[in-house]
Order: C-alpha cells, then structure tokens, then sequence
C-alpha cells in the first residue's frame, strides 16, 4: 500500500531525515535565489542527451537520456482506421451553427475535419509498475491530454495543423489516422519520470512521419509506397531561417515546477520535490496564432512533502529533556506546528498562493523564458 | 550515451548490413512501414563462363554441385561489340521490348539485375512471368543477378535521391562491377576476349550518366539498329512510349479521363460504380455490354466515348448514365470495317473519337429508342470511367491494305498501318512498321501497348508474321494463338514422366506384381468400346451380363489416366494447364502426350489395360441396386464405331454374347435416358456439323461437311456415361465434402429468355415456360411449326444461347443446392469418364481413387496436391477457361474449313464457268434494321445478310462482291422492331415491285459462297457470303 500511495504522489520519498529535509528547504528558500544540491541555477536544467529515429519499424521514434541515468524510449506508430460516423453527424447542417460552438463538450458534433481525442493513444511503461497503477495511468492521460487538446484554428502559419494534433490525423469524413505512442521508462524512476518522458514524446511526435497521401479528398486513402516521401506529423520547415520557428506548431512539453518559500525551481531532482511547497506540471506549446507560447494546462502534484515526518524541536525533544512529563509539559505549552522553528523540519500544508502560482507561469510562459528554451533546445536535436 | 541509433552508411563495421524501407498497404486497408534489414553478400556468382573466380565462391547446393553457368564464353557480336557483349536492359527497356528479348534471332547472354525484375513485378505482372519464363529457358541465356544482395552491387539510395534514379545507378554499378570483375578474373587474362557489357536503357538521363562514368549504354532502339534484320526487329518495340515522346502535349483529347485509382476503389467499395468484365456485341462493335454484380441484366455502353479505351475483355469499372441516356439495344449491324474504311493511319489530327459516320450510327439508335415502340424499352446504360486490368494479349490480324495505300512502299521508312484483329471484337490497332508492304497478306501477330486519350485507336506492334493469308498453317496457329491453346510441343521435363518402356508397357503378367495390388481383374468381361470412327483416345468400355439373381451387371470402364499421371510431377502440372485436349478439323491438340493418349491409356480393344471401372447392379429395369467402384484391368473385345454398333444391335443374325451385351446396353440407355427426360432434362441443340476429312482430292470438298447424325448408340454411350459420372459425383461429394471437383449448370435467370419469349408469342404464337428446366423441356417439345421441321431445332439452338454455361467447380465453393446441373436434370454432376482429355476427369479420378480408399504402387493414396480447395479453385478457374476457348477453337475451326471447302468448289466451279456458291436452306436467327442473321443447318455456319445481299428479282444477275456492293446505295428497308420482319427495296420503286419481306424463324433460299474482298475496306480478307435467294419456297 504504501508503493501505492507513495506513487501517486510526486516520486517515491526518498528517505531523508526530518533535519536533512529541513537543511534543504533552507537553502532552497534562500531569499536571493536557491541554493540547489546539484549546484545548478533555479531554472537551469539537467544535462540531457536525445537522439531520434532509433527505431526502424516506427513512424517516429526517440530516445533522452538523464545524466542521473534515467532513460526513456517513445515510438510512435500510426495506423488507418476507418471513422466511425454517428447518424446525427450525418445531417450536421441541419443543426447549424449552434451545435458547432462546442464541438469540444459533445463529440457527436464535430465539424468535418475536427478529430476525434480518443485516436491518439499512450501506454506508459514504468519498471516495477502495472500498467495499471496509478502513476502510469495518471502520466499517461497528463501527457496525452494536452496532445490531443492543443487546438488552433490555423489561421496563422500553417493549415496543415488546423485542428491540432486531432486536424492533422484526419484524412477525410470516413478514415484517420490513430497514433500510438508507447513511452517506455528504461530505467528506475529515481525522479518523478514526467519530464523526461515528455521529452521524449516531444521529441518522438517530432521526428514522426506519415506515408504520403496520394488519393484526394473523400476516396478511400491510398499513400505512396516510398516511405522517403513520407510527411512530418508535425511539418517542418524546409529552411530553418525562412520561417520564423515560432510559426510552427509543435507537440506540447510538460514542464515540472516546483516552488520551495518563494523560489521557483526547475526540473527539480528527488531531493527538490521532497521539500516543495507546490509542484505543478505545466504544458506548453508553441502555437501558430500567436508569436508566444501558449498554455495547456497545469496540473498540481501532490508534493510529497506532505508525507514526512515532521522534525522535533530539541525543546520538545523527550530524549533532550529526559522525562515524558516534560515533554507532555511542552506539548501543551506550544500546540507545537503552529509556528515554525527554524531549522526544524515541518511538513507544508494548506494551499498555494496566487502570486507563487503566476510567478512561477511567468517564468515559464515569458519571451526567452524557460519553456522557449526548452524547445528551441528540443528543436535543435536533429531529426531524421 | 552510446547512440542506440543504427547508423549504417557511416560504419565501416556494418558495411555488409543495410536496410531497405517502404510503406506497404494491405488489402485490408492497412498502412504499414516495412523495413528490410539485408545482408550483403560476396559469394553471388557472376555467372559468366569466361570467369575463374566465382566458381570457387559460388555457393554451392546440398550435393556440393553449384548452379551452372549461364552466360557464354563466346557471346555474340556486333558490328559494334565484335568482342562479343553481354545485355544489361533496365526495366524500360523490357517493358519496352519484351517480344524483342524473346525473339530467338536476337538478345542472347542478357543479366536481368533483381532490381529490374521487381521493377517489373510492379509495373506489370504479364511481363514479369515472361521475363521468369525467358529466365527459365536454358538457351537464351537469361541470368538473374541478385545484385542487391551483392556487396560490391548494393546501392544505397542518396538524401534526395529518386526511386528511378537509384535504380537506374544500381544498374549502371553493376555494368561497371561486371566490367571490373570480368577483367581481373577472366580465364587466360586476355583482354580482348572480355565481353563489352552494354546497359540498355531510353532514359535520356541514364544515358548521359553513362557516358560520364564510362560505362556503355545504348537506347533499345540504337542497339537493334546495329543488329541484322533490324527493320523487323524494330517494328517490335512498343510505340506507346515512343509516339508519347514524339507527339508531346498536344492539344486534342478524345477520350474522357480515367478516374484515379483509389477514386474507382472507393467508388466501387460504396456501391456507386460498378467492377465487370467488358463484352463488345458481335453484331455491333459500337455497343459493349458489362455483367455486374449490382444488377440482374448487363448494363449497356454504347459507343466509343462511353466506352473509353475499354477494349473486349478487359475488367472496367463502369458509372451508370442518368435515365434520359437510357437506350434500346442496337437493332443494326455495325461493322468496324465498313463503317472506318476511310481512317487514314497517319492523319490524327482530323480525327474524332465519334466520327460522322459512327455518330449517325448511334443517332439512329436514339431515334429508335425514343420511338413508339412499348416493347423496346430503353436499358440503363452506362459509361466506363476507369480500367482495373487490362486483358491486352496477342492479337491476329491482318494489315488492312487500304491503310497502307497512302505511302505506297516506299522503301524501308517507317508508317503507320492498321491492323484489323481476327476478333470482330477488338478495334483495329494502329501499327508503326518499317515493313508494311511485306506484310500485307500476311496473318500476323501484334500486341496492344497503350491507347492514349489522344489516340482514336490502340497503338500496338508488330510481334512476328505467321505465314501468308489463308494457307493451312498460319491459320490454324492463328486460331490457337486466338484461343490461348498451348501447341507448342511437350517439353522434355513433361516426356520425362512418361514410363520407360515406351510402347512396349504390358500389364504386368504376374499378379504379384505390384501393379496389381487393388486391382481387380475384369479381363474376363465382355467389355467393348463405342466411339466416334477413327477414334484413337478411347477412354470409355462397357459391358453388361446377367447375373444368377435375374439382374444385370453393367460396367463402365475408364482410362486409368490417374496410374501413369502422378500429382504433381511435370506432366500433370502441364496437363493442368492445358486443361483439355482440344480437337479441330484436321488436328489434335493432345493435353497428355501421344504415347498415353493413344497407346497406353487409351482402352484399344485385344490388349489389356488398367481401367478404372463402375459398377452397378441392376434390375431389369434399370434401377440400380448397388454400385461398385474399383481398379481393374480389362481386355476390350472391340472397338466399334458407333455405326458398326449400331449395325451389329440391328443384324437380327447375330446372337454372339457380346452382340447380347450390347443389346441388353441399349435397352438399359433407353430406359435411362427416358427417366433423365422425364426428370426434366434438356434436350439442347448446338449448331454442330462433323467435318470427315482425308477425302480425296476430285470429290466435292463439300461433301466431307456432315451434319452430325445421331444414332441409338451414341445416345447408349451417352447415357451410361452421365450415369457413371452422377454415381462418381455422389461417392466423391459423400468423402470430400470441401474438394470434390463437381461440374454445376447453374439455373439461367428467366430474364434471359424474355427477348426469345417475346419473339415466339409475336411469330409463333408460342410460350416457353423456364419456370424449371422439366416445364422449359417440355415447352419446347411443344414449339413445333408442322411446315417447318427445323424449326423445333432453331428454337432449341436460341435457348440454349440464353443459358449460362456449365462450370467446374470444388465443393466448398457453393451451397449444395447450388450443385444442380440445369441441363442435365440431376442434382450433382462431375467429370469422370474422359480422363485422356479432359483434366478435370483426371482429378476426379484420383478423388475417387483416395474415396475407395485404393492405395496406388507405393502404399499411398494419392490425393496429395488437390486437398486443398485455394489451389482447385485454380485449377477450376482454369480448366474452366480452357474448356471454353477449346469449344470456340473447334468451332471456329469448322468454319474456316467450311469456308475453304466453299472456296474450293467455287474455283472448281468457276473453272467450268459457273457461278459460284452452293444453293441450301437457311433461317432467319435475328432481325437487324439493316440486314438478318441466317443460320444454315448444312454447315452449320450463321452469317449475316446484308441489305445489299439480298437478292431482288432487278439484280439476279448481279453476283460479284463489287457489283453487290455497288447496290448499296440503292437500297432501302423498311424494319418493324416489333413484328421482327424487315422489307428490302430498291430505292424509287413501289412496295409490292420487287421488294422482298424476311421475317424471324422464316425459312428462305440461300446462296452461300467464299468471297475474297477486294480493294477498299478490309482487303485480302476472305469471308463465307450468304445472298438470300427468296423466302417462298
């Protein structure tokens, strides 16, 4: 049970002592910025290597690496499939354009070329996990829903992606394409995996290509059988400096952000969540409407901080004073976690705050903030 | 991190190691990347007897032999290469040039590469199986070379390189690894013995790559421009891609576009286009008709815009036409020759796809469609709007001489001719040729290459000329090279199978023998044979003798085919293809060799032969108590021809056993044949007449064209022959119930019959009733004309064309109740009694072999090779095939030799200055606008009669084709689509005067005779002329 519970939340706790954990929040607090077991800046990364294209019976493949020794491997198949289409979908005209507003809330409405969310699938695999534990299920569908609901309406760079990630895997009324997309975690996870795995997944959804579709409009599809013809799933551009990369629609990256007092710290390791005050899993993506980055969705996650053991005060420590009377004796003087002593550890409770919250969006979602970075950094890693 | 990535161009470790991808989609809709991991290899032979090395290297079979080496020592030279050269062609090159690589003049020491073939495989599944054919025969020479599987010939395709592209370099690197190769390792080290290895390809591209890398390379065309005999061999290039080239975009398209291919697939899928196979009318080249599954009746496609490139037999995907496109068929004869004669070869541009004169063809069609007339109601009609594949072969013909006249023959340069195909069917095909005026009055061979949208006509080419216009040999190759029968001799590998002893084979006088185990021996029966008179593959004897309980036994007995064919071995696969022996007037094309059709397993009377017997016990009555199948050997006491028979049945003196046999054969037939009849079986009529050759020279050549006489003794043979095969059809069903080979009539669907029907309530009054076959015999007993006996018969051959035709097929294929042989009355039905001639008998054999659980020579029943049902439906589909092309080759043949037996008495005839033609009795088949169809029992021949080929009382006289055709233009007719009765006049002059009324089922006086046409149209041909004499006789 208590794998269980500990895998719902943030990552296994690694088992740090009370005052270990209260040396590290210290210094992760630090007002002028963090100090971080690793030596690494509040938003700086860890080292990472990515390779694409490692598997040769893929639509799309990738391999990261962390330097910690985590790895995982996405591949991404695609497959035709024929499109259910309900009889109401049928006479679509008939219910006009009030219907149409939310195609989102009733997919029994959908206007032709909107996909369906259910054609993009995600298996995780986590060694020492059932496929149906919770941290796989609940990776999975963190990850695959800011996939599939990353929705422009294409009027901006390209119209190849209108519709997302769902548009594209639309090649007429009757057929789509269906994408599986199994994310296997190679190593332990000695973090919490979702950095990494959405990495890779980027980086797989990336290099993914599809045969090239030689039939035209409602016929059966019927593709090119030279697999060099094939297309990105995600289009890329042919010169890097002709169009500006911003203007690309690319899958979406989950960021883990962790804030510890006032600090925002990125790709926390282990040892960061155990002592956060919030984790929240951001999704991002670089959109075709606007020159930014949009955002998908957070998520919090519940930090596992919440789990430990609080510190004892050498004030009430029974084995410092020497007697329980007096331990009782100060139990009642100080209703003790009411207030907090320095240097003695005390789990966090109660909510976040706004401001940490928008603070922490900010840093992600700004001009040369961090999430650009990454994917320019993702964008750098050559694909094909 | 070490890159998990398999990096194979930049690793030298891993040099050996490549991949190939592509996306494959599945039938089932399926998209799927495949990627091929390859493994290259060193030890793949050059295969050239000049090199020392690769023997040493080749890898060698499990008896340590390696494959021999195919290409020559010496190979043959040009006036280019006088060293000698080995061919390297690219895919282009024999897509172009097959019938050149086949010619045995030419093209010898040619490596296919792998890559070549495979291209090929795609692009054309025809060619590829002639190109593994050419592969297979050992004397021209054909090596493949499996050069993506060769280290030093692998290719790895560039970043942006093309398929074509790559495959065209993989070509060139192996006409420089050979170059090399050939070089270091060649015997003796001379220089001057290597062969020069010549890439020959049209792409232009390819070419000049070529000469940059120094290798050598040639277009088809140059090359055989070098060779001897060029003219002829350049004629047999395929035009199509040539005259593409040459004609550039021009502006006029005739033809509407095909729909793209996944167009036509989702199309037909959802049920808005249609998938059949195109059937062109005989009587009317402009209208095609098409059997899809979608509807009861075919759907009608009417003129040349609708029909759109589709040629006869060809499986078309067809849009059916709007309703008020919907036309009656045709009630005119449309000939292609008369109506084209004009079409100059050369002279595209004024070309329409619907010339004037096709237009006003159609145009009356329309008014008569559009007309009063209530029972001619307009069919749906349809156009073809895409090709799913195309069933171009080779096609016989002749050059029509008219399409030549506008160059004359000037030399050697090159011009376009048509040539008209034997097959009424098929459109005339536009020919480029350097040899136009050698090959006028020949029969020919050409293929179709392409028919553009810009072409009114197929363009096509020359393969090879048979021999001159109607002499004996080229015509009858031409006939079974028109009907697909394989003539060509047996191979080796087939005579191998034979048993060594040849003639001398005995049946084993030991009983210990093993050719006796699970024999029974019959020899002490009374057993003889009755067939046709010089009858040589006797398959069938019978007997019948008392038995002590005052029944009868009665034995069947048959070729034991299945003993000397085993599964599966070169023989049989060979007899499987052929299909059935296929016999025309003075030739007989043999399914088995000679030695066991004629010798060996034909059951000769005097000798003993192994057999495969039925046996049935019956009462007096002919109900059968009990029936027996066994292996057995019999001695035929005689072998009679049905005529013999027949006199030794009558000869009241003759009191002999066997004459008692037969006697008691006869009475049984009858009463067999009386219960078939009243179960419900037809009596169908087919058009036969029997032609008795090897009559001598000064007689009349007619009087060998005999109508078939039928006596009690054929219809004796006939009757326990069916018997025979319902018994066998019971015992193999009852064992396989998924494989057994049965033979199926399928019921005719009565919409077929409603045209005959109409005709004989309007003319006779009359009513056919198909509600069943016993209702449909029986009604036809009743269409009787007491004035005009043959008129029963007429009726019969009618419907009988009205039917399906009766089918092989395998157990698992059909419901059983869908087993029913229609004709025949009987539930289920197979092939059982004529093994030497039709394969599918020799199947049933070996199912009732294994059913009576007879264990053969070596222990084993021998059923291996046709348990499973995939490969019978093969089999089935194509003895199917054969069976027909077999039947249409005999008839065709029986023409011809009519129309030359016809010849001859005219030449005979004109010596002693007498008109032409023979004086007989005809009747009218069908009713056109402008001419009848009228069949003639005495030769059993039907040809159409024109307007101008009545003959009035103003025109007796007038006999010459010429003088006829100049009548033409005078000629009027007055048709009544209803009452099916056409009125022919001269132009000007009253009703009554002079004119002549034909009505359908009319009897009238015919004059049948040869005529050669002369000048204009379809010059040189020779066709049977009918003139109509007059009808009150």
């Amino acid at each position: 049970m208590a794998a269980q519970r500990q895998a719902s939340s943030a990552s296994q706790t690694p088992l740090i002592s009370p005052a270990e954990l209260a040396y590290l929040y210290t210094s992760l607090s630090l007002p002028d910025g963090p100090i971080r077991p690793d030596g690494r800046s509040a938003t700086q990364f860890r080292p990472l290597t990515a390779e694409t294209d490692i598997l040769p019976g893929t639509n799309g493949s990738a391999r990261v690496g962390f330097a910690d020794g985590t790895q995982a491997i996405v591949g991404v198949k695609a497959e035709v499939e024929k499109t259910v289409v309900a009889a109401e979908a049928l006479n679509l005209s008939q219910h006009g354009a009030e219907d149409f507003a939310d195609t989102e809330g009733d997919e029994r409405h959908q206007s032709p070329s909107a996909g369906h969310g259910s054609w993009v699938q995600m298996s995780i695999e986590i060694p020492g996990f059932r496929d149906d534990d919770a941290l796989p299920v609940f990776l999975s569908e963190m990850m695959r829903e800011p996939l599939v609901e990353s929705v422009s309406d294409g009027h901006g760079g390209s119209d190849d992606m209108a519709g997302g990630l769902k548009g594209r895997l639309v090649i007429n009324k009757r057929w789509h394409w269906r994408l599986y997309i199994d994310v296997l975690l190679l190593s332990q996870p000695l973090s919490y995996p979702l950095p990494l795995l959405s990495l890779t997944t980027h980086l797989a959804l990336l290099s993914t290509k599809l045969p090239k579709l030689k039939s035209q409009g409602e016929e059966d599809p019927f593709f090119d059988d030279d697999w060099n013809a094939a297309e990105y799933l995600y289009p890329r551009s042919q010169l890097k400096s002709h169009l500006s990369p911003t203007q690309q629609v690319r899958p979406p990256v989950t960021l883990l952000v962790i804030s510890v007092g006032e600090n925002v710290v990125f790709d926390p390791n282990r040892e960061e969540i155990a002592v956060a005050d919030t984790v929240l899993a951001v999704s991002v993506t670089r959109d075709s409407d606007s020159d930014g980055l949009k955002l998908l969705s957070i998520r919090t996650v519940d930090p596992p901080s919440r789990l430990t053991q609080p510190g004892v005060p050498n004030s009430e420590n029974v084995a410092t004073l020497g007697s329980t009377a007096a331990a009782e004796e100060a139990l009642e003087m100080n209703p003790s976690t009411e207030e907090d002593i320095p240097g003695v550890w005390k789990p966090r409770r109660g909510g976040v705050k706004r401001r940490t919250i928008a603070k922490m969006l900010k840093l992600v979602l700004e001009k040369g903030g961090v999430g650009e970075e990454v994917l320019e950094g993702l964008e750098g890693v050559e694909v094909g | 991190m070490k890159s998990l990535r398999r990096d194979l161009s930049s690793n030298p470790q891993a040099a050996n190691v490549t991949s190939k991808i592509f996306v494959r989609s599945t039938k089932s809709g399926k998209v799927q990347k495949i990627v091929r991991e390859l493994y290259l290899r060193q030890d793949i032979p050059c295969s050239s007897k000049i090199c020392s090395a690769c023997p040493t290297t080749a890898p060698a079979d499990a008896n340590g032999n390696i494959t021999p080496f195919v290409l020559s020592e010496h190979p043959a030279g040009t006036s280019a290469f006088p060293r000698g050269h080995y061919l390297v062609p690219d895919t282009n090159a024999l897509l172009n040039g097959m019938d050149l690589f086949e010619h045995t003049g030419a093209f010898y020491d040619v490596i296919i590469l792998q890559t070549v073939l495979e291209e090929l495989k795609n692009q054309s599944l025809p060619l590829y199986n002639r190109l593994l054919a050419l592969i297979k025969t050992d004397d021209k020479r054909f090596y493949l070379f499996f050069n993506e599987f060769r280290l030093e010939t692998h290719v790895r395709r560039g970043p942006d390189e093309s398929i074509n592209d790559r495959n065209d370099r993989a070509v060139r690197t192996v006409a420089k690894w050979y170059t090399e190769h050939l070089k270091t390792t060649a015997k003796g080290k001379k220089e001057k013995t290597i062969p020069t290895i010549v890439v020959i390809t049209d792409d232009k591209e390819n070419l000049r790559k070529a000469k940059q890398e120094g290798v050598t390379a040639l277009s088809l065309s140059d090359y055989v421009a070098g060779l001897e005999d060029s003219d002829r061999l350049l004629d047999m290039i395929n035009e199509s891609r040539e005259a593409r080239e040459a004609k550039g975009a021009r502006g006029e398209l005739f033809y509407p576009e095909y729909y793209s291919k996944s167009r036509l697939m989702t199309g037909v899928r959802a049920g808005n286009l249609h998938q059949g196979v195109f059937n062109v009318s005989p009587y009317n080249y402009l209208e095609g008709s098409i059997n899809v599954s979608a509807f009861d009746k075919p759907l009608l496609i009417l003129g040349r815009d609708n029909s759109n490139r589709a040629i006869s037999g060809d499986v078309v995907v067809i849009e059916v036409l709007p309703k008020d496109q919907w036309k009656t068929p045709s009630t005119k004869l449309v000939d292609e020759e008369a109506v084209t004669k004009n079409d100059n070869p050369d002279a595209e541009d004024s070309e329409a796809v619907v010339t004037e004169r096709e237009r006003k063809a159609l145009q009356e069609e329309v008014k008569k469609a559009h007309g009063t007339n209530s029972e001619g109601r307009p069919q749906p009609t349809a156009r073809v709007v895409g090709v799913m594949e195309r069933r171009w072969r080779q096609y016989v013909g002749h050059v029509d001489s008219g399409s030549t006249g506008a160059q004359d023959s000037s030399g050697r340069r090159q011009q376009n001719v048509f040539v008209l195909p034997m097959d009424k069917k098929v459109p005339k095909i536009r020919v480029r040729t350097r040899q136009a005026a050698d090959l006028l009055g020949q029969r020919i061979l050409v293929t179709i290459d392409a028919w553009d949208r810009d072409s009114r006509y197929p363009t096509g080419h020359f393969i090879r000329s048979l021999g001159e216009l109607e002499t004996k040999g080229a015509e009858t190759e031409a006939l079974l090279l028109e009907y697909d029968v394989q003539y060509k001799p047996f191979p080796k590998a087939v005579l191998d199978c034979l048993p060594s002893e040849g003639h001398d084979w005995r049946v084993p006088t030991s009983k210990e023998n093993i050719g006796w185990k699970g024999r029974r021996d019959l020899r002490d029966l009374l057993i003889c044979s009755i067939d046709p008179p010089g009858c040589q593959d006797i398959d069938d004897a019978l007997h019948a003798r008392p038995l002590p309980n005052g029944n009868f036994e009665v034995g069947v007995h048959i070729a034991d085919v299945s003993h000397f064919v085993k599964p599966n071995n070169a023989m049989d696969l060979e007899a499987s293809l052929r299909g059935t022996t296929v016999y025309l007037v003075d030739k007989r094309i043999d399914m088995l060799p000679h030695l066991l059709g004629t010798d060996l397993c034909s059951l000769k009377p005097y000798v003993e032969r192994y057999a495969f017997s039925v046996l049935w016990e019956m009462t007096p009555n002919a109900e059968v108590v009990s029936a027996d199948f066994t292996k057995s050997v019999i001695r035929s006491r005689e072998a009679f021809s049905y005529e013999k028979a027949q006199k030794r049945i009558d000869d009241p003196s003759a009191k002999d056993e066997l004459t008692e046999s037969m006697r008691t054969l006869l009475r049984f037939s009858k009463i067999l044949r009386q219960k078939r009849m009243d179960a419900g079986a037809l009596n169908l009529a087919s058009p036969e007449v029997r032609i008795e050759a090897d009559n001598d020279e000064v007689g009349d050549p007619l009087a060998d064209v005999k109508t078939k006489a039928m006596l009690e003794t054929n219809s004796l043979v006939e009757e326990f022959m069916l018997h025979a095969n319902i018994t066998v059809a019971t015992k193999i069903y009852s064992t396989f119930s998924q494989t057994a080979m049965l033979r199926r009539h399928a019921t005719p669907p009565p919409q077929n019959f409603e045209e005959l029907t109409n005709q004989l309530t309007k003319k006779r009054d009359m009513r056919i009733d198909v509600s069943s076959s016993r209702a449909l015999a029986d009604s036809l007993d009743r269409c009787v004309d007491e004035k005009n006996p043959f008129f029963n018969t007429l009726v019969r051959i009618l419907a009988t064309r009205c039917m399906t035709s009766a089918e092989y097929f395998c157990a698992g294929a059909h419901a059983e109740s869908e087993f029913r042989h229609y004709g025949l009355a009987s539930p289920i039905y197979t092939h059982f009694t004529s093994p030497i001639r039709r394969y599918a008998d020799l199947l049933v054999h070996r199912q009732l072999a294994s059913a009576i659980n007879y264990e053969g020579e070596d222990g084993r029943a021998v059923v291996e090779g046709v348990m499973t049902r995939n490969r019978l439906e093969d089999i089935c589909r194509n003895i199917n095939y054969r069976h027909r092309n077999a039947q249409f080759a005999g008839r065709a043949s029986i023409e011809y030799y009519v129309g030359q037996a016809l010849k001859a008495r005219g030449e005979k005839m004109a010596a002693t200055s007498m008109d032409g033609g023979i004086e007989e009795e005809g009747y009218v088949m069908r009713v056109f606008e402008n001419g009848v169809v009228v069949f003639v029992p005495r030769f059993g021949i039907e040809g159409v009669v024109r307007l101008e080929d009545f003959v009035l009382p103003t025109d007796a006289a007038l006999r010459t084709v010429a003088e006829r055709r100049e009548l033409v233009m005078r000629r009027q007719s007055d048709f009544d689509n209803e009452e099916y009765t056409l009125r022919v006049s001269n132009k000007g002059q009253s009703e009554t005067d002079g004119s002549m009324k034909v009505e359908l089922f009319e009897k009238v006086n015919v004059n049948v005779s040869s005529v050669k046409e002369e000048g204009g149209r379809g010059a040189g041909k020779r066709r049977v002329r009918i003139l109509i004499l007059g009808n009150n006789a």
